[in-house]
């Protein structure tokens, strides 16, 4: 062991070549809340990645204690010098420092080695499983993909939530909003997005990378253990920059995410990328850009900050064939105040995305969960990506809900309503119990297909509203079991068949005989 | 207000005007503006600058021991960069070699970061 250890010094002496270059320099000037200012550095470019040199005028022992270097990224270009965020903790830096230009662009590691893992920012892992070996650099600012090499979104990308994938789906390439105020389920609907993945086919399997900007620890390693428990976390990377991290790496986490995906992407592989959220991701980019002291703008927000999010979610694409046709959707997650979608983020992000699925508090409060709002929750593309089963049995339902909320109000007057307002008032309180999902627990397209054709066909009628949820489930579990060809079928055409239309009613009689208690004809 | 005034000398003396004449004219200024009293606040920035400036401007040859200078010098001119007015201190922290710094150049080529660059190859190998 020990001899192995000297042979490998003795190796690295010998084919260590010692070139005294001339490097391109310049020395920090002023430092404070993570930026500096440099004088010098004439020749750099935005951007750019520079290296603070911590050991002048120090021992070598102590310089050898210094384990990884410590970056900063050019962020402004002056008249006689530049600023700079630091990639890292700003107590190493001081005045008179030197700083090295390095004339790369930042740049992030990607590659089948980092799924499963937890890097930072900066693609460093932070779960102590060792560094990359075999990974290939990407870009983290990189121009999105033109109009000749994408195509339109046609395939779906499965939620496993009956109310995300009937009504408002998403396809592969698209760019959804998920929208809400706090705790009202937005990072739940992501993660089970993410855990979902895992019945998909291993081919045809999306990569997930979850971005986790300006969040509380905690909160990310519990995620983190969640994908682990679910088996997500094989085909997951995730991105972390904390609440406590320097600004300038909850600005550059989503790009980095993006990055790393698009190394998936261009291999031809689907890619789904979930920004976790983009408000904190915003206020860090407006800290960051008044140290700068840039101009402010509305909100104090800078000027640009409408182009930090267009030009982030517009990497999200379906490649064409002939770049391979892979894809990276893109979930961008914005927290509201009070519900406002009128801010100026919520408004510059809707307006970038192709739909948004709008959680809203008062229906959390009062237990629909997921609290999707599928009256202002939308899908511009994804429509053309659902799967013909999909279609076929929750083409009436956003309608049928919309007008169950319309008629909500009057149900406090449930005696004196004609018979066709009661029993509407009726099914759509027992389609918003069906649509109900716990957290955690997404579902398989078929068991969508057959939950939301049995509620469309009436199936639920006779059952009282508080028993919905456990009569499905019930009824799923029969499905399993006993007509498991069916679901089978349904899985793999993507279409219910005549020939499971029989086999579903069949199915439902029979349910409906073997457990006659349960259903409680209607008075 | 004082940097603002400094600046401005700096850039008229850098400029080519003779310096006598453009303390004059600053004083002159300051007179008929009735800010006198900013003059000993405008000389000491006035020196603040000064020293920023040659600090930047000067080229630093720092050794290992006294008396390496000269070998410094020779290497650092078969680089070709001129070395002629460098200051030369010295650094018992590089071990050995030499390191130049001048207005946005550095050359390291002390013993000291050679052994750094073996030591980081070996143990991230």
């Amino acid at each position: 062991m020990e001899s192995s250890i000297v042979e490998k010094i003795i190796r690295e002496i010998e084919q260590y070549a010692p070139k005294n270059e001339s490097e391109h320099v310049g020395r920090v000037t002023a430092v404070g809340d993570g930026v500096v200012a440099i004088d010098g550095l004439s020749k750099a470019v935005m951007s750019e990645i520079v290296i603070f040199e911590e050991g002048k005028g120090k021992p070598l022992s102590d310089t050898m204690e210094v384990r990884a270097e410590l970056y900063g990224l050019i962020l402004n270009l002056e008249e006689d010098g530049v600023r700079a965020s630091i990639l890292g903790d700003s107590a190493r830096v001081s005045e008179g420092m030197t700083v090295k230009s390095t004339g790369r662009i930042l740049s992030v590691p990607s590659g089948d080695e980092l799924l499963g893992r937890v890097v930072n920012a900066l693609g460093e892992p932070i779960d102590g499983k060792g560094p990359f070996k075999n990974v290939t650099f990407m870009q983290v600012e990189r121009q999105a993909s033109g109009v000749m090499d994408r195509k339109g979104v046609s395939v779906p990308l499965q939620t496993g939530i009956k109310a995300i994938d009937s009504m408002i789906p998403i396809g592969r390439g698209q760019r959804e909003l998920i929208i809400g105020d706090r705790s009202t389920g937005k990072t739940t609907v992501a993660i089970d997005t993410i855990i979902n993945q895992r019945n998909e086919p291993k081919e045809k399997r999306p990569i997930c990378i979850y971005v986790a900007v300006g969040q509380k620890e905690s909160k990310t390693a519990r995620i983190v253990e969640q994908l682990r428990e679910a088996g997500a976390l094989e085909y997951t990377i995730v991105v972390d920059a904390p609440a406590s991290a320097p600004a300038a790496l909850q600005f550059l986490a989503p790009f980095s995410g993006a990055a790393i995906g698009e190394f998936f992407m261009d291999r031809g592989q689907d890619v789904l990328v979930i920004y976790d959220d983009l408000s904190k991701q915003a206020v860090a980019y407006r800290q960051l850009s008044l140290l700068l002291r840039r101009p402010p703008g509305r909100e104090a927000y800078p000027g640009d900050i409408f182009y930090l999010h267009s030009r982030l979610l517009e990497r999200a694409a379906r490649l064409s064939d002939e770049r391979g046709g892979g894809s990276l959707t893109a979930l961008p997650i914005i927290e509201t105040q009070e519900g406002d979608v009128s801010a100026y983020i919520p408004t510059n992000v809707i307006s970038i995305t192709d739909g948004q699925i709008f959680l809203d508090a008062s229906l959390f409060n009062k237990g629909v969960l997921p609290a999707i709002d599928v009256g202002i929750s939308v899908s511009r593309v994804g429509s053309s990506a659902q799967t013909k089963s999909m279609k076929s049995v929750a083409g009436g339902l956003k309608l049928e809900l919309a007008q169950f909320r319309d008629l909500e109000a009057f149900m406090q007057f449930a005696q004196d309503l004609d018979k066709e307002t009661a029993d509407r008032i009726a099914s759509g309180m027992r389609m918003v119990e069906v649509l109900k999902q716990k957290n955690g627990q997404p579902l398989p397209l078929e068991s969508q297909v057959v939950i939301l054709y049995a509620a469309t066909h009436k199936f639920f009628a006779d059952v009282p509203v508080s028993q919905v949820t456990a009569v499905e489930k019930q009824f799923v579990e029969y499905m399993d079991g006993q007509h498991a060809k069916t679901l089978a079928e349904i899985r793999t055409s993507a279409v219910v068949s005549d020939e499971s239309k029989k086999e579903l009613n069949r199915a439902m009689e029979e349910f409906k005989l073997a457990h006659a208690d349960l259903f409680t004809p209607a008075k | 207000m004082e940097n603002a005034y400094a600046q401005a000398l700096w850039n008229i003396i850098k400029g080519g005007k003779e310096p006598t004449e453009a303390v004059h004219a600053l004083h002159e200024q300051l007179k008929k503006s009735g800010r006198v009293s900013l003059a000993p606040r405008i000389a000491r920035a006035f020196e603040r600058i000064a020293a920023r400036d040659h600090a930047r401007n000067a080229v630093t040859l720092a050794v290992a021991e006294a008396g390496h200078g000269h070998h410094g010098q020779k290497e650092a001119a078969a680089l070709g960069i001129d070395v002629a007015d460098a200051i030369i201190n010295i650094d018992p922290t590089l071990i050995g070699g030499w390191r130049l710094e001048a207005r946005e150049t550095l050359v390291d080529a002390s013993y000291k970061k050679h052994l750094l660059a073996i030591y980081r190859a070996t143990t991230n190998a």
